[in-house]
């Protein structure tokens, strides 16, 4: 497939399960707004808007974590009900256009979110273009780890309930507990090493930082970003290696 | 000429079936060019193996399978430009028009705005689906459904299309349809590879069959070579005069309602016609339907499950 045909595919994706959706059924958006809303509500009304700012950035992250567990239903309810994977596979699309077709669609889905979130930001007065380029690029890495691990996932899950058991596990487990949400510093000194477990604390430190929490040192704003492209390629890795396109 | 599809000692065993057995077993095939090609067998038989080893989404276990004689394990972009298939029990996204299904599908095969929809709106044209283009899959007919399905992988440039099953749960009239989309195939030299548990199907559409049984292919060729290759070639339906101990010499005789079928050979067909028009009896001659071939074949009906092996 020539790289002109590839990106004819991952638009034709976006386009059939993102925009066409929508258009019949707009209140898809809604619900994808509802999660981060949520939190951000919550939040700032029990910390009567002390950490407004992390409640920002941390909507921020869970909207892109959310195309995630989105994409890994889709996914393995196409593929399992539909059989519109093996429909796929006997065709030209290769894996990774699929992937980066449905991811782009999810991200379609999420574009209020962000911007209503992007908005906030600027309304907080926070935005500059070394805050933009932060956010965009954090951003940018989490939607595309998250796609990863879900594309890795879904390709071997046999009912779409199963997807249903894992999506809020991850959600948990990369953006409820870990500090997306609040200060680092609130986690106990004896327990914050598991924080740094999840790949999105050090995206939630970078993001914080764009939205008036504490900056961080250069050389530890570098570990941060070095971490999450670290750990955005070994999905990627993972994906490539264990992700089954064609059954064995 | 070179086969489309070739099969050599092809085997394939699911990893989590039970030790020994096989979905496929030592089977090899050569698929003509540019004909339909029917599969049939029980459920289970591995018709469902054989065509997702071809169509490159299952990994044979051994044994070789090539398409245009390029190897399914090593050249498989090269053979995924040139395939299309429907798997069995596949379904349209429901959330998209009759249009939309097939232009989405023929954009993310490669083709161009312009190129995607002329070629979607020749199909809808030649189907007759066009009063149906604006209309969502998911309020079609099961029958329509499968239609559009059809439609989508005829509308595309594919050389060879993997039709599994592509009638199944259907009814007649919808069959029908279904079949009159896959015939237009013939025109365009494609090579359709159609598994069906539907043998009259199989007969209206199929240039050549394989009978799997299995994991084994029990018989191959076109329904006439299949029909002559049986012991008893012709079936009979007497009523009449005749008595079950009458019929036996002339072949195998079972009892339908109000009289007798018979199988039997040419010269036994022949003599039984004559003897029963001396005697006043009905008797209907003709030759023996698939049906009767796989039950002479197997021993059982088809509408039978086989036992497990395709496990997938």
């Amino acid at each position: 497939m020539s790289e002109r045909n590839r990106l004819r595919s991952i638009g034709a994706i976006a386009m059939l399960n993102g925009f066409v959706p929508i258009r019949r059924q707009p209140l898809y958006l809604l619900n994808i707004l509802a999660a981060p809303l949520s939190f951000l509500f919550f939040i700032s009304i029990a910390s009567q808007n002390a950490l407004l700012a992390y409640a920002i950035g941390g909507g921020m992250i869970l909207t892109m974590l959310s195309i995630g567990t989105s994409l890994q239903s889709d996914l393995t309810h196409y593929r399992q009900d539909l059989k519109f994977q093996d429909v796929l596979v006997a065709s030209p699309v290769e894996a990774p256009v699929y992937v980066a077709g449905m991811a782009l669609s999810e991200l379609v889905y999420s574009t209020p979110g962000l911007l209503v979130f992007v908005f906030l930001w600027g309304a907080g007065g926070w935005a500059n273009v070394e805050s933009a380029f932060t956010l965009l690029g954090v951003l940018l890495l989490v939607w595309a780890f998250a796609s990863a691990l879900a594309f890795t996932l879904a390709t071997y899950f046999e009912d779409v309930r199963e997807s249903f058991i894992f999506s809020p596990l991850i959600s948990i487990g990369l953006s409820v507990l870990p500090p997306v949400y609040y200060p680092i510093t609130y986690i106990p000194e004896q327990f914050r090493f598991l924080a740094y477990l999840a790949p999105t604390t050090y995206a939630a430190i970078l993001i914080h930082a764009t939205v008036g929490g504490p900056v961080p040192s250069l050389s530890f704003g570098a570990v941060c970003w070095g971490v999450l492209i670290a750990f955005t390629a070994g999905l990627f890795l993972l994906a490539g290696f264990k992700a089954r396109w064609r059954d064995p | 000429m070179e086969p489309a599809l070739r099969a050599v000692h092809l085997s394939k065993r699911y990893p989590r079936a039970p030790p020994g057995v096989a979905a496929l077993d030592d089977v090899s095939l050569d698929i003509p060019m540019g004909k339909i090609y029917g599969l049939i067998g029980r459920n289970g038989a591995g018709k469902t193996t054989f065509v997702r080893i071809g169509a490159t989404q299952l990994l044979p276990s051994s044994g070789e399978f090539r398409v245009f004689g390029l190897d399914v394990r090593t050249d498989t972009q090269s053979i995924r430009r040139r395939v299309a298939a429907i798997p069995q029990e596949s379904r349209p996204l429901y959330f998209l028009s009759v249009f939309e299904l097939i232009y989405y599908y023929l954009k993310l095969r490669g083709h161009d705005r312009l190129e995607a929809r002329r070629r979607t709106n020749d199909v809808l044209a030649e189907l007759s689906l066009e009063p149906l283009k604006d209309q969502l899959v998911n309020r079609l007919s099961g029958g329509m459904r499968r239609r559009a399905m059809v439609a989508m992988v005829l509308a595309s440039d594919a050389e060879i299309l993997f039709l599994d099953e592509p009638t199944t749960g259907l009814d007649p009239l919808a069959r029908r349809e279904v079949w009159e989309a896959i015939l237009r195939t013939v025109r365009e030299k494609r090579t359709v590879l159609l598994t069906t548990h539907y043998l009259d199907e199989a007969e209206a559409l199929s240039a050549r069959l394989a009978l799997l049984e299995e994991g084994h292919v029990r018989l191959e060729g076109t329904p006439e070579e299949i029909r002559e290759r049986v012991g008893l070639p012709y079936r009979l339906t007497v009523q009449g005069p005749f008595q079950e101990e009458d019929l036996h010499p002339f072949g195998k005789v079972s009892r339908i309602e109000g009289g007798f079928l018979v199988f039997a050979r040419e010269k036994e067909a022949r003599e039984l016609a004559r003897q029963g028009l001396e005697r006043g009896a009905r008797i209907s001659l003709a030759p023996v339907r698939l049906e009767d071939i796989f039950l002479q074949v197997v021993g059982r009906s088809i509408e039978e499950d086989a036992p497990l092996a395709e496990a997938a």
